[in-house]
């Protein structure tokens, strides 16, 4: 390793008070340590990057990094690897854990410490696949199908779901963040039952075994309508319990519907499909225990009840003003049945009436043609207008003074033909004319005072 | 939930006849309204159909009071040790 000598112009040996050698020693140096692990660091990351194979043991996580070693029947070599390449293999959940064999690329690598941090040799790998016959990816694959081929995926999925169950059972791990997050699920839903907490370690090896069990004794007690299984954080690796085939069967025969929250959204575990839902979160799996918001159902509850309220309130006035009607019925009947009669005896007074001027329009249009047939029969309308001739000639003639002389009266005038009708008159005239009906007589008016008596002139 | 109807005095020791869960109740009550809303309904089954309404309008009301005093925390194991000492047939 002769090439490992610090540069000597970055520490120069016995430069600056430096302690002076080994006596005796042809060896360089003394160099100072630090820069020595610098350099030691520079000349591992120069070999050769290679890929290993090997079974993963003692599987620790930190927050930047997971740490295991590789070994195998021969030797071991410790390996350290950044979370996100670690991410990037995209592992199935709980595929890395102890006794897996892996493959691992990457090249030695030396963390040369500080004054206050421990140095430390890995081989860092920068990627990694599951391999052999511990491929527990292709196990739980495996496990999948001969879940699904007995029927066993969506048993849960079929089991009804209360909306609003009064007790859900709730398998976490003890003192997690899973816990608080579960009751800030049910909060959300305004819901605040009974909650029958079961702690399990829900992060080692002995997670199935114990959550298989309490799953068991929730059920058992018959007092709870819905389980949550949540998991809080943890890594990738942590997820390997929950595809165990025990707590997996276990979950797919229980009768109580299981809703889980354990993987992110990129790994899918195998307890995710044989549950009757599977969530993101524990939050989520609470509020998916209870499909009900209690807040809005009670506001609904509410509303339904003021309308019942009103529809029955409505109907029993109706129902006081059919009874009303109902009382009022006989009289109103009478009433009903006079008023009718009364209309019948109109209608049929009115009937009787205009028949009877019907037939008297009838007689009289007949009457009206036979005068007219009649007329025509003899000689039509001359005769109607000779006999009115006649009708006026003969009013005439009846006026005619003529007519009244040839009766015996005379007519007394003056001579001249004016006729004389007061006694004044023929005083005055002195000389009159009387004309009888076979002719005139002349005569004087011998008498001077006028008489006591009025003159009837003509008077005979 | 002072403003809700409370549960009949004897509050109804199972769901009312033919209604299994909370959501079939609701189920059946949003019928009821929505058969008197549309008027449809004659007085008798008006009648019929609040007072049916009302029961189960008190059996969900019972039911979210049932999970509305405060939540109650209990540990697995003390509800076993419970019903084991309880009368009735805990679990073996």
């Amino acid at each position: 390793m002769a090439d490992l000598h610090p540069d000597p112009t970055v520490a120069p040996p016995a430069a600056s008070g430096r302690p002076d050698g080994i006596a005796g020693s042809r060896l360089p140096g003394p160099f100072g340590v630090g820069a020595y692990a610098g350099k030691l660091r520079d000349e591992l990351r120069k070999r050769a990057r290679v890929q290993l194979v090997g079974e993963v043991f003692n599987l620790r996580h930190s927050k930047a990094k997971v740490y295991f070693e590789l070994r195998d029947a021969d030797g071991a070599v410790p390996c350290s690897m950044w979370r996100n390449e670690l991410e990037r293999a995209r592992l199935p959940g709980g595929a890395l854990a102890d006794g897996v064999q892996v493959v691992a690329a990457g090249g030695p690598d030396y963390y040369p410490g500080s004054r206050t941090s421990s140095p430390s040799f890995s081989f860092a790998v920068t990627a990694l696949r599951v391999a052999g016959e511990g491929d527990l990816l292709a196990r739980v694959e495996r496990l999948r199908r001969t879940l699904a081929a007995e029927g066993l995926l969506d048993r849960q999925a079929r089991l009804s779901r209360p909306v609003l169950p009064h007790t859900i059972g709730v398998i976490t791990g003890e003192g997690g963040k899973a816990r608080d997050d579960v009751l800030a699920g049910l909060a959300r839903r305004g819901w605040a039952g009974r909650v029958v907490w079961a702690f399990a370690p829900v992060q080692d090896r002995h997670a199935a075994p114990r959550i298989t069990r309490a799953l068991q004794d929730l059920a058992a007690t018959g007092q709870v309508q819905v389980i949550v299984v949540a998991r809080g954080g943890g890594s990738l690796a942590d997820l390997m319990g929950f595809s165990d085939e025990t707590l997996c069967r276990t979950v797919a025969l229980l009768g109580v519907p299981v809703v889980c929250a354990v993987g992110h959204h990129t790994d899918r575990t195998l307890i995710d499909d044989v549950a009757a839902q599977a969530c993101s979160t524990p939050t989520h799996a609470a509020e998916a225990a209870v499909p009900l918001h209690c807040g809005e159902a009670r506001v609904a509850l509410r509303g339904a009840a003021v309308r019942l309220q009103t529809h029955g309130r409505r109907a029993l006035l109706e129902r006081a003003r059919t009874l009303r009607r109902l009382a009022r019925a006989p009289t109103d009947h009478v009433a009903r049945h006079r008023r009718r009669l009364h209309q019948s005896l109109r209608e049929i007074r009115a009937a009787g009436a205009r028949s009877h001027a019907a037939r008297e329009r009838d007689v009289a249009r007949r009457a009206l043609v036979l005068s007219r047939k009649a007329s025509a029969g003899s000689g039509a309308d001359s005769a109607a207008r000779h006999a009115r001739l006649q009708a006026l000639d003969a009013a005439l003639t009846a006026l005619d003074p003529e007519r009244v002389v040839e009766r015996g009266y005379a007519v007394v005038d003056d001579g001249a033909g004016n006729v004389l009708t007061s006694a004044r008159g023929a005083r005055a005239a002195g000389a009159v004319r009387l004309r009888f009906r076979d002719g005139p007589v002349r005569a004087t008016v011998d008498e001077d005072q006028p008489d006591a008596t009025p003159d009837q002139g003509e008077h005979p | 939930m002072s403003d809700l109807p409370r549960p009949s005095p004897t509050p109804p020791a199972a769901a009312p006849a033919a209604v299994a869960s909370y959501e079939d109740a609701t189920a059946r009550l949003e019928a009821i309204i929505r058969r008197l809303d549309s008027g449809d309904a004659g007085l008798r089954e008006t009648l019929d159909l609040c007072r049916e309404g009302r029961t189960l309008v008190e059996y969900c009301a019972g039911e979210l009071e049932a999970v509305g005093q405060g939540l109650q925390e209990l540990a697995l194991d003390d509800l076993v040790d419970r019903l084991e000492a309880g009368a009735g047939p805990g679990p073996s």
